[in-house]
């Protein structure tokens, strides 16, 4: 296939190309017809041009081609940074929650083992308190003293006492204990 | 000098890298680019009630960005499916020899590696090319 133009528009073309220096660019260069000398040169003024031309362009778009390709390993890297950050990240969290937990259970532990020391010496002193009441009473009675009414009543009073203060001190503890439960709900 | 050339690639710089390559070297007249290979499938279709659409050569890109099916879906289906004899081959940045077989299994007739460098690889092609056209040379790899 081969484009034949005639002379106005050839001479039309060189004299564009001559004074403000416009060529035809492009592939359709190497369909003309250019058998007379002043238009051959033309064209092979032109594609000469186009050639430079699509070469500097080549030549960058390879460049432009090259710098994305490190644009995208440096985002690559990037994004496998973010990945670590994000997992060490969520470590660090894992860790924390864990370390908070295990604070909480320390902190609930020691309560109850304060409650449990507590409700011990408690209950010692009442089981004592009552022992040693009861012992007295006893031997009020056996050495047939004169006080034993007296006694009988103190006995009986305090040990009344002593049963209110029990059930009020494992009310308490079991106060305690149900808020600790609630509290582990949350 | 091959008329006219169907690139499938969804990589924009490498229509103008593949363009100014083949005018620089005369490979062909004319160039259409495509970025999809369900685009190019839709052009495969066409050819059959449009012969005179159909390109000399089509290179295919292996992995098409934002395709239904990669490269060598399409070469299976521009074969086998709409069986309109035109050149065809993969052209990536991939070396696989397992995806190298499969293309020429399913009649891919060459295989270019990209690089920076296509020039060469293009122009050895381009003497090879009347041997693909007539059926003649064997799946080449050019790299």
């Amino acid at each position: 296939m081969s484009l034949k133009l005639n002379e106005e528009a050839q001479s039309a073309l060189i004299d564009l190309g001559e004074s403000r220096g416009i060529f035809i660019e492009g592939n359709i260069l190497k369909l003309f017809d250019a058998s007379e000398d002043a238009f051959k040169t033309y064209i092979d003024t032109a594609l000469e041009k186009d050639a430079e031309r699509r070469k500097k362009r080549l030549e960058i778009t390879k460049q432009v081609q090259d710098k994305n390709k490190e644009l995208q390993e440096k985002a690559n890297e990037n994004e496998t940074l973010m990945a670590e950050l994000k997992e060490a990240l969520k470590v660090a969290e894992d860790a924390k929650e864990a370390a908070l937990s295990d604070l909480d259970v320390m902190q609930k532990k020691s309560q109850f083992q304060l409650i449990g020391s507590i409700v011990s010496y408690a209950l010692w002193v009442i089981v004592g308190t009552g022992l040693i009441t009861t012992f007295m009473y006893a031997m009020a009675i056996y050495w047939g003293s004169t006080e034993t009414t007296l006694i009988g009543n103190t006995w009986s009073n305090l040990f009344g006492i002593l049963l209110t203060n029990s059930f009020s001190i494992i009310g308490t503890i079991m106060g305690v204990k149900y808020a600790n439960k609630d509290d582990d709900k949350e | 000098m091959i008329d006219s050339i169907l690139l499938v690639d969804d990589e924009d710089l490498f229509h103008i890298v593949f363009d100014d390559a083949c005018s620089l070297l005369d490979i062909s007249l004319s160039l259409e680019g495509i970025y999809s290979s369900d685009e190019a499938e839709g052009r495969a279709i066409e050819w059959a009630d449009n012969p005179l659409n159909k390109p000399d050569c089509v290179f295919v890109d292996l992995n098409i960005i934002g395709s239904s099916f990669d490269g060598i879906e399409l070469i299976r289906r521009v074969n086998h499916k709409y069986g309109n004899g035109v050149v065809i081959g993969i052209i990536s940045s991939s070396f696989n020899e397992e995806e190298i077989l499969k293309a020429e299994e399913v009649g891919a007739q060459f295989w270019i590696v990209k690089s920076d460098d296509i020039e060469p690889r293009l122009e050895e092609f381009k003497e090879d090319f009347e041997g693909y056209k007539d059926r003649t040379n064997p799946f080449k790899v050019y790299k």
